[in-house]
């Protein structure tokens, strides 16, 4: 069931870094509708009947999100969240790439809705061609008096700034950012106290994804009703999701939240290499638990996912196909997990190290029945008893591959090594 | 004091026991009441809540996942279980993961027996392991500044020392540095870690990663005998516990008592007792003979000493100079000892600029600081004199906002931001009643001088704590004039007065001053002579014996050509101390004199609050205390008799105080005689004018021979304003002479921009090279400028 795509539309065909295609294609007659005839609480009424969930994990209600800001006349911050590091996640990268104004109009009118005078975006240090195009739009956006002060005459003025990270994927983590922003260590805050009352510079703040804010001048244009017509009922809206592994066409693909995974994968993205079939996806990123052959009909939301103990997360399909050893994915996983760290947590920092090390001798031939053991209880210990999700995100994959392929890992003891790979080496 | 605001209390349960706790109260302390422990390891009742390590998780009743105890807030009817399955397995699981790497060297760990790493995994740990796995190895011997050794892989990251530094002391040099499982303790940097309280975080690290050098591998703690003490470097007084084994002293260690120390001390208090073991220690009485010394019995000495100040007594030619470094039991009979034997006034406990050691009627207690809106500070360096001090005033401007005022004539180096009111010499009695009279108009016009500012804090203030160094009678009565304007203002307003010794106040109050006795009594007949006034005529010439005890005039009198001459010319000079200062290098007969940790009684501190200390370890042979000294003297004088009983002279001193007084004017105590009052000083053309800098380790006795202060000691320097030392062609580092009006000295040059220009910055109280060559009695004083060798030159 292929929509009419609203954030990709145009890609591949109109450049959209260019201020006066993205206006010829209906560009900030959004930021005009809102400024002009709609009150913050308006918008934020707008966006809550939309019922627009976050894009960047969690997917939290974001108009709820805004609602609870404080009104306490403190200055407000709203930080838009452009660190995507999460494992097969690329979605927010080419939205910043193809089309800046979108995200631009999306951050003045949120801004706009939360009372904010200073927007932060945190851009991924890695995602330097975007960081060049955004800054690039965002002068345009000035000069043209979409951004800055009084802006379309309305007398509300924001300023949008720009900051680039220096490649830690936990500073995607909202507090972590924060701090990053502030100029300390990356590392998540203890909660409470939340954003909302004590974010950045210990202001009210909000803290949203890119392609969260992008879907904002969407539904302020077309309506909530529009936005909550498409998708499912709970998890509403279209959602870009990255699709990733082994598939014929891997890409980013615009689809209505509740698309079953077979359509999306099978279909969409073109299926699996002739013969292959799908052994293991991981649907929300390098932290989500596997699915497997027999669940391709779920469908990809948010609820749906969770009732299959894993997750849409920020929306990472990463499809592996029966040549694909699930003890070396695991240890690419878990590797990611070590270095992540930031190491303010004793079970993330040490069990995250622990973990690893089990699993690379697994890997390399050398583990252990003892470690194996190890493996089915230290979930326990790592899960649920660190300061931040990371340390929750551990455990998931590996834990799922390794109960539904448990001969999978003991014949990397009894062999010595992996059976996938002896197995092709003889055939050769 | 504002009153407590009513706390509501919550009921919560806790292993099935309900009871109430004021709300908001974590649920670690809340289990505290019970007698329950839920083990910690980045928690610290004097952090701020950090959830970091993860040892404290309880199940809380209605919450899905295990909680930190740490960092929760009990909220009303709340359930919770301390030792449940769950809770018992997350503990394991994250006592495995810190073992996981952990050296286990407790052999030969100075924290082993005292470790937390050790005691929870006794109490709560796998029972058996299951680590296989190599170590992985960090850097063990990390040299982290001139105090502190840092094993990495002992370090189980739970940040408290950095939080502390961060938190307590604000300093920010203690970082982690890198990420994940390669995390490290290091610093900002990777500078010297040279914090004055660096001893605490050995004390706080809850494993043997951070050790003090002075302590490495010199005992186990089950070795240990304690003893409760109080030090006596400062005149804060900061309580702690003399750790000693086999009659040694090894090591000091916090004994907290929030109204004095906060479970804090500095580290020239806690590094301060190597001395006693320092060759430069005094084991011996010693007389002059032949031009040099030799070793004199006990028995001995105080014969010869005592027919010696009875001689000059009988001719009315003796004074006593001393009090502010002994025991209140033994400054009070020092002054028994000087009037009763002696038959004199001429006593008196002030060697230093310091004339006053207590703010009279208007005191605050330390504890004001704490939610203090404005706190003055008028020349007292609060960092270098009175440390733990310092450690409170930057809490209230961090934690409770309070804005912080320098005045002096230049800008010392606080850690807290700071309000500087730069003073003329003389002028702060004026600056202060400009300010009071603001203050009455309800002034604190915004945008004028600095005393408008200032004016305008204190007009929005509720409570006001001035600290005053006590220097200059003038000024500490136009601080008490400002102070009563604001209480009638209706304002909360105190002083506290830092004093220049450890036990200042509590000489001044057992009444080691020329006109007051015991609790500022006046005496009957004529008030003595000062310490100038003694100075002067021992100069001239005029007395014919001198008692200097627990005192170094040589170094510390402002006048330090005058007090020289005094103790060169005195026919006789009897010095009691622990080393050998350049005073009693002078004396005809010394004293070997116990140190606090050889001896029992009380001490005064700053804000008045008497503390008891008791003997940690036994003196040398021949060593006595100061009463021991004080009472074999007064059997040899044959003229009376005063015990050395601590516990005599305390009921005596007791009994003196509480006896019924005249008081001045006002219900005011009344004030210790001050003479020589100060003169403005003519300053040569070219010549700069000196103002002394204070140095938490500078000073002639304890501290210039302690092995265990001695890397933190600085060399003798003075610091130039750019513009002079361009004027002067002098670099940083060079070797210059200063000479004054009575003397030079030699020193290495520093150049700051703090320093105002024309004027040149002296560290105090150097034996090397004595400050106070250049000054005169009223501390004033100037120097010419002559570089002996280019900063090249001087490092070569
Ligand atoms: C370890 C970790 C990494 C994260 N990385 C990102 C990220 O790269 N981008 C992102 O938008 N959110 C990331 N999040 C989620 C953010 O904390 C936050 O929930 C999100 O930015 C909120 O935006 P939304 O409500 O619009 O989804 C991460 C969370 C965790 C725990
Ligand atoms: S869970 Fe891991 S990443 Fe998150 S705060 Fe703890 S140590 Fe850091
Ligand atoms: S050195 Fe000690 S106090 Fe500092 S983080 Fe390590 S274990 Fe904690
Ligand atoms: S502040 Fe003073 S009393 Fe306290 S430990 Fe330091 S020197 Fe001793
Ligand atoms: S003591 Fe609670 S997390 Fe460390």
């Amino acid at each position: 069931m292929p929509i009419e795509p609203v954030l990709t539309k145009g890609f591949g065909s109109l450049d959209l870094t260019d201020l006066a295609v993205y206006r010829s294609v209906g560009g900030f007659a959004a930021l005009t509708k809102a400024l002009r005839e709609m009150t913050p609480d308006g918008v934020v009424a707008e966006v809550m009947a939309s019922n627009l969930r976050g894009r960047g994990g969690a997917g939290f209600p974001t108009g709820k999100k805004w609602s609870f800001l404080p009104k306490d006349g403190r200055p407000r911050y709203l930080v838009c969240n452009s660190d995507e590091a999460e494992a097969g996640t690329f979605k927010d990268r080419m939205l910043l790439e193809n089309s800046p104004f979108n995200l631009i109009e999306g951050l003045v009118i949120s801004a706009y809705a939360v009372n904010a005078k200073r927007v932060f975006i945190y851009i991924r240090g890695e995602f330097l061609a975007g960081y060049r195009i955004f800054q690039k739009a965002l002068a345009q956006a000035y000069d043209a008096g979409l951004v800055g002060a009084d802006i379309l005459g309305s007398g509300y003025s924001v300023e949008i700034v720009p900051h680039r990270g220096a490649g830690a994927y936990i500073c995607g983590e909202e507090t972590a950012q924060l701090n990053s922003l502030e100029g300390k260590r990356g590392e998540p805050r203890l909660k409470p106290p939340f954003p909302a009352n004590a974010g950045l510079y210990g202001m009210p703040t909000v803290v949203n994804n890119v392609e969260t804010l992008m879907y904002v001048p969407h539904i302020i244009e077309r309506g909530a009703k529009w936005f909550a017509s498409i998708g499912a009922e709970k998890s509403p809206g279209p959602k870009v999701i990255s699709v990733s592994g082994h598939v014929m066409r891997p890409g980013n693909y615009e689809v209505p939240l509740g698309i079953p995974m077979r359509e999306l994968v099978m279909e969409l993205a073109g299926g699996l290499r002739p013969g292959r079939r799908v052994k293991a996806i991981q649907p929300g990123g390098g932290s989500s638990a596997a699915i497997f052959e027999e669940d391709l009909d779920v469908a990809c939301d948010f609820d749906s996912l969770a009732a299959k103990g894993t997750m849409l997360g920020s929306g990472a399909v990463t499809v592996m196909d029966d040549t694909a050893c699930m003890v070396r994915c695991a240890l690419t996983i878990n590797r990611f997990f070590e270095t992540e760290s930031c190491g303010q947590c004793t079970p993330c920092r040490e069990g995250g190290q622990w973990v690893h090390r089990m699993v690379a001798r697994l890997e390399a031939g050398e583990g252990s029945e003892s470690d194996l053991k190890i493996l089915t209880t230290i979930n326990r210990t790592i899960t649920g008893t660190n300061l931040c999700v990371l340390g929750d995100s551990i455990m998931p994959f590996l834990s799922s591959v390794y109960k539904h392929f448990p001969e999978e890992f003991h014949d990397h003891v009894r062999l010595a090594g992996c059976p996938l790979h002896a197995r092709s080496e003889s055939a050769a | 004091m504002s009153p407590e605001k009513a706390v509501r209390e919550v009921s919560v349960t806790i292993d099935g026991n309900t009871f109430a706790v004021p709300e908001g109260t974590l649920v670690v302390e809340a289990a505290k009441h019970l007698g329950t422990q839920i083990p910690v390891y980045c928690y610290h009742p004097k952090l701020e809540p950090a959830g970091l390590c993860r040892i404290c998780l309880v199940e809380i009743e209605k919450m899905p996942k295990l909680q930190i105890a740490c960092a929760t807030r009990v909220a009303d009817g709340m359930v919770v279980h301390t030792s449940s399955a769950k809770v018992a397995e997350a503990r394991r699981g994250v006592l495995e993961f810190l073992l996981l790497n952990h050296p286990l060297d407790c052999p030969v760990c100075d924290k082993g027996g005292e470790c937390e790493l050790q005691d929870f995994t006794m109490s709560y740990g796998p029972g058996e392991s299951r680590l296989t796995e190599p170590k992985l190895h960090k850097p063990k011997l990390v040299d982290l500044g001139p105090t502190i050794v840092l094993d990495e892989e002992r370090c189980i990251l739970c940040r408290r020392c950095t939080r502390f530094d961060d938190e307590i002391a604000q300093e920010r040099t203690l970082i982690v540095e890198d990420r994940g499982f390669k995390s490290l303790i290091s610093t900002r940097n990777g500078g010297a870690y040279a914090s004055y309280f660096s001893g605490n975080t050995t004390e706080i690290c809850p494993v043997g990663a951070l050790t003090s050098k002075a302590y490495r591998f010199r005992s186990r703690p089950w070795d240990l005998n304690h003893t409760d003490s109080v030090c006596t470097q400062c005149s804060v007084g900061c309580n702690y516990r003399v750790d000693t084994r086999f009659g040694r002293v090894m090591r000091t260690f916090t004994r907290e008592n929030p109204a004095v120390d906060d479970g804090w001390i500095c580290d020239r208090g806690r590094y301060t007792f190597n001395y006693l073991y320092a060759p430069e220690r005094l084991r011996a009485p010693s007389i002059k003979r032949d031009g040099g010394r030799v070793d004199v019995t006990f028995a001995e000495a105080a014969v010869l000493a005592g027919s010696k100040l009875a001689e000059a007594a009988a001719r009315g030619r003796v004074g006593v100079i001393g009090g502010g470094r002994l025991s209140d039991e033994e400054a009070y009979a020092l002054q028994r000892f000087a009037r009763e034997v002696l038959g004199t006034n001429n006593i008196d406990y002030r060697t230093h600029a310091q004339v006053y050691a207590s703010p009279s009627r208007f005191g605050a207690r330390l504890t004001d600081i704490d939610d203090a809106s404005v706190i003055l500070a008028f020349g007292a360096v609060t960092p270098e004199l009175a440390p733990i001090l310092d450690l409170r005033i930057r809490r209230a401007v961090a934690r409770g906002h309070a804005k912080f005022v320098y005045m002096g004539p230049y800008r010392p180096a606080f850690t807290i931001e700071t309000r500087y009111v730069k003073l003329q010499r003389g002028t702060l009695p004026k600056e202060l009643d400009d300010l009071g009279d603001a203050v009455r108009r309800g002034a604190g016009q915004p945008g004028g001088s600095d005393v408008a500012t200032i004016a305008s804090d204190i007009a929005a203030a509720k409570k006001i704590v001035a600290i005053h160094s006590g220097e200059d009678a003038p000024s500490a009565d136009a601080i008490e004039r400002l102070v009563e304007t604001l209480q009638q203002s209706g304002r909360d307003a105190g002083i506290l007065v830092v004093g220049a010794t450890g036990n200042a106040r509590g000489a001044e109050a057992a009444g080691c001053v020329p006109n007051l006795g015991p609790g500022y009594a006046p005496v009957s007949g004529e008030p003595g002579m000062t310490t100038d006034q003694m100075l002067a005529a021992a100069a001239d010439g005029r007395l014919d014996a001198l008692f200097v005890i627990g005192a170094n005039p040589a170094l510390t009198f402002p006048d330090g050509a005058l007090a020289r001459r005094a103790l060169k010319r005195v026919p006789f000079l009897a010095v009691a101390d622990q080393v050998m200062t350049e005073t009693a290098s002078y004396a005809h007969i010394v004293f070997a004199a116990a140190s606090f940790a050889e001896k029992r009684g009380h001490t005064t501190n700053l804000e008045g609050i008497r503390q008891a200390f008791a003997a940690a370890v036994e003196s040398p042979l021949e060593v006595r205390t100061d009463a021991q000294i004080i009472g074999a003297l007064t059997l040899a004088t044959r003229r009376g008799s005063i015990g050395d009983d601590p516990t005599t002279l305390f009921a005596e001193l007791n009994a003196a105080e509480s006896a019924p007084r005249a008081k001045t004017g006002g219900g005011a105590l009344a004030r210790p005689v001050v003479t020589g009052a100060s003169a403005p000083i003519a300053v040569p053309d070219g010549a700069l004018t000196v103002i002394p800098i204070p140095h938490l380790y500078a000073g002639g006795g304890a501290a210039a021979h302690d092995p265990g202060t001695k890397p933190m000691r600085p060399e003798p320097y003075a610091v130039f304003s750019p513009s002079d030392a361009r004027r002067l062609s002098l670099d940083e580092g060079a070797r210059v002479k200063l000479s004054g009006a009575s003397g030079s000295i030699e020193v290495s040059a520093r150049i700051a921009q703090q320093v105002p220009d024309g004027s040149v910055l002296v560290l105090a109280e150097m034996p090397e090279a004595p400050h106070n060559l250049l000054l005169d009695a009223s501390g004033g004083g100037w120097a010419n400028v002559e570089v002996i060798a280019g900063a090249a030159e001087a490092a070569g």
